[in-house]
């Protein structure tokens, strides 16, 4: 008989606040990764289930919210070829409140549960809202706790890293994702996010003009020190 | 959800009287509460278009709030009143419910 041997997939960890998170800030380098065969594993704290856009026009109310966005967030995984998905059931708005310790533990465990190759997290200061910052802080606790041999990288919204001078880091200190191969994964994921989605239009206008509106690259704050060997441009050693 | 008819939505404030009440109360960028309970034992409604529910509660409370907008009645236990603006954007959420809600 013969056996088919395959390198080990790598593996990405993601742990963010909400659903949605993983498609607006860093959907393409995500759908990139998975396209590449990397088994990534996306951790959503809250379900989303204080959110402010209800549809538009609205058809959501507030005790129907989080199944609502449960299902979008399956379906945006699944545009973005993410396999895993996991909630940490807390409830949005409320993640800087929860025992830091026990928050830290939770992740930790997953961490080496996981065995991931990258962990991507919020920036505790730089996350902008503070479930996102709470996340962070924590995930970031945990990933020193277990002294884990993989990298910590820090998610960023839109080109704010282009000049990270503005922020206190330099140019070493980011990574610079090409995703312009992805964008169309993105923007189905956009779109699965339908009722944050909605109110936007230029997400609903046809692909091309919508896609015109993604960066090409997405970009990322090193969190843990890397290899020099490590090349431009990718998450992965 | 629909439009808010205010004399429905009256009688059914008034379902309410005289009962525990667990309440979801929310403005939606500032301030939410969730299942405190209270013995409701009184319920009013004003305004046109846009609408004003007003509890008084524990023979020693008031909870009031504005810019409701529309309803879902949920069966004899619960009643979900919500405002949106004209973007299906939550501005504020008053829930009354026989149960606790999902925490």
């Amino acid at each position: 008989m013969n056996e088919i041997h395959k390198a080990p997939s790598k593996k990405l960890l993601a742990v963010f606040a909400h659903p949605d998170d993983e498609t607006f800030i860093c959907g393409g380098t995500l759908a990139k990764y998975a396209s590449e065969g990397v088994e990534i594993t996306l951790v959503s704290a809250t379900r989303g289930e204080m959110g402010r856009r209800m549809g538009n026009p609205p058809y959501i109310n507030r005790e129907t919210m989080p199944a609502v966005r449960e299902k979008e967030l399956r379906r945006a995984c699944d545009s973005l070829g993410i396999r895993n998905l996991m909630f940490l059931d807390i409830r949005d708005k409320t993640v800087e409140f929860i025992n830091e310790d026990g928050l830290t533990d939770t992740i930790a465990a997953l961490i080496n549960e996981v065995n991931p190759d990258v962990v991507l997290t919020f920036h505790e200061k730089l996350g902008g809202h503070p479930d996102h910052c709470a996340i962070g802080k924590v995930t970031t606790a945990a990933f020193k706790h277990t002294a884990h041999r993989g990298s910590l990288y820090f998610i960023s919204y839109g080109n704010m890293m282009e000049q990270p001078e503005r922020y206190g880091y330099t140019r070493q200190d980011v990574v610079k994702i090409d995703v312009h191969d992805h964008l169309e994964a993105k923007l189905a994921a956009f779109r699965d996010h339908r009722c944050q989605t909605e109110i936007d239009e230029w997400v609903w206008e046809e692909d091309r003009k919508a896609l015109g509106r993604f960066g090409n690259y997405e970009y990322f704050l090193k969190g843990s020190p890397t290899p020099k060997s490590q090349k431009p441009g990718n998450l992965f050693q | 959800m629909n439009p808010i008819i205010k004399d429905q939505v009256e009688a059914e404030l008034q379902s309410f009287v005289g009962e525990e009440v667990y309440i979801h109360s929310e403005a939606t960028s500032f301030v939410f509460v969730r299942n405190f309970k209270v013995k409701v034992t009184d319920a009013f409604i004003a305004g046109e278009g846009s609408y004003r529910v007003a509890l008084q509660f524990d023979g020693h409370g008031w909870l009031r709030m504005e810019a409701l907008t529309h309803v879902e009645r949920e069966g004899n236990a619960r009643l979900l009143l919500a405002g949106y603006d004209d973007k299906g954007r939550m501005n504020v959420a008053l829930h009354l419910g026989k149960e606790p809600f999902p925490e």
